[in-house]
């Protein structure tokens, strides 16, 4: 049984027909389910959790990254399947879950590729993507083993998932985040930061002062933060052309 | 499903790391090392890399400055801009024109073989 989760911005006019186009493919497909929309004071996570107690096995985030975030935080368990149906302008998930926008993703749906990937938690707070905390001072402790110090202030990214860059390419199918500091390089020629990267599956992170971590790009105030990987826990429909 | 792509830990130049490093697949050292360093993967130290560690790795190559001992497994290079200090096993080593090294070298099977047969020992 599939529940589609509307994001708010999709109330705009603009996206009326291509919503009603994507209803009648999912008819079509046979995989139509009950609708639900999210809207400025509804509560998101008692809505879903709602649709999962009534017998929700499917639950799809209509929208963009933003909502997909949103339809991940509510889902808590391992049972639930998650997919994205992008429309409207995108972040960088729909690429890297291999869905395409619109209607042409109602057929991905269908074909129901489900991969179990790692989450994130930071501080109790669970993320896809990254955590990114600019420039700082910070020292972070890999369990009793070791710790790694900037020697000035730096940019840390925890990564489970992204787009292929400069600090390589990470899977979010190993059971490991990556710890990514970056430093600026100190010359008349601008040139690449220096970049290292360290695979982990729990460290604990001690900033100078307080400081706002961008969570998937929700913000998250704190001076100490306690990183993990939660391996296969999450459950989401995938497109041929994953990026992982 | 596609596999991750060289699963490889980098300190990076600029970043200081303090305890006992333990990587599973490739490492690069470009920052700075103060404890000890193993993995059974390829160990790069780039030249502006400052390493205080015993060291031990499946084949490696230096440079730049290392206090302390290698052990490799399989093939060490030290480049002309390496410095080592400490005592080298290997299989097989190449130096390159103008590297330096100060401590005692023991090459080939017998060497890693007598060094695996000590540390058996102690434990």
């Amino acid at each position: 049984m599939y529940c589609y989760v509307y994001d708010e911005a999709l109330q705009d006019r603009r996206y009326e027909r291509e919503l009603a186009q994507i209803e009648t493919r999912l008819t079509d497909l046979g995989i139509a389910g009950k609708i639900a929309r999210l809207a400025l004071f509804r509560d998101p996570i008692e809505l879903i959790r709602d649709e999962i107690r009534a017998g929700v096995t499917t639950i799809v985030a209509v929208g963009n990254d933003l909502t997909l975030r949103r339809v991940i935080d509510a889902v808590g368990d391992r049972k639930t399947v998650v997919a994205l149906l992008p429309i409207g302008p995108q972040g960088g998930m729909t690429a890297l879950l291999g869905m395409p926008s619109g209607v042409a993703a109602c057929d991905v749906l269908s074909a129901r590729i489900v991969e179990e990937l790692d989450v994130g938690e930071v501080n109790g707070k669970r993320f896809v993507q990254s955590v990114h905390i600019e420039g700082t001072d910070f020292v972070v402790h890999f369990g009793k083993q070791y710790t790694l110090t900037p020697q000035r202030k730096a940019t840390l990214e925890m990564r489970n998932f992204a787009e292929p860059d400069d600090a390589g390419i990470q899977s979010p199918v190993d059971g490991r985040l990556s710890c990514i500091i970056r430093l600026p390089k100190f010359s008349l020629f601008k040139g690449k930061a220096n970049v290292g990267v360290v695979p982990f599956e729990e460290v604990f992170v001690a900033c100078e002062k307080n400081v706002t971590a961008l969570v998937d790009g929700d913000r998250l105030e704190g001076k100490d933060f306690v990183f993990r990987v939660i391996p296969r826990a999450l459950r989401l429909v995938t497109g041929k052309t994953r990026k992982f | 499903m596609a596999k991750v792509a060289g699963a490889e830990t980098i300190i990076a130049h600029g970043v200081r790391l303090d305890g006992d490093l333990v990587a599973e697949g490739d490492l690069v050292i470009e920052g700075e090392i103060h404890g000890t360093v193993k993995t059974n993967g390829d160990l790069r130290i780039g030249d502006q890399a400052m390493v205080e560690a015993d060291i031990e790795a499946g084949n490696a190559v230096i440079s730049g400055t290392v206090r302390g001992n290698i052990n490799v497994r399989g093939k060490l290079e030290l480049f002309p801009s390496s410095q080592m200090t400490g005592d080298v096993v290997t299989e097989v080593l190449a130096v390159g024109p103008g590297a330096r090294v100060n401590g005692s070298v023991s090459m080939g099977g017998e060497a890693t073989k007598g060094k695996k047969r000590t540390e058996a020992d102690e434990s």
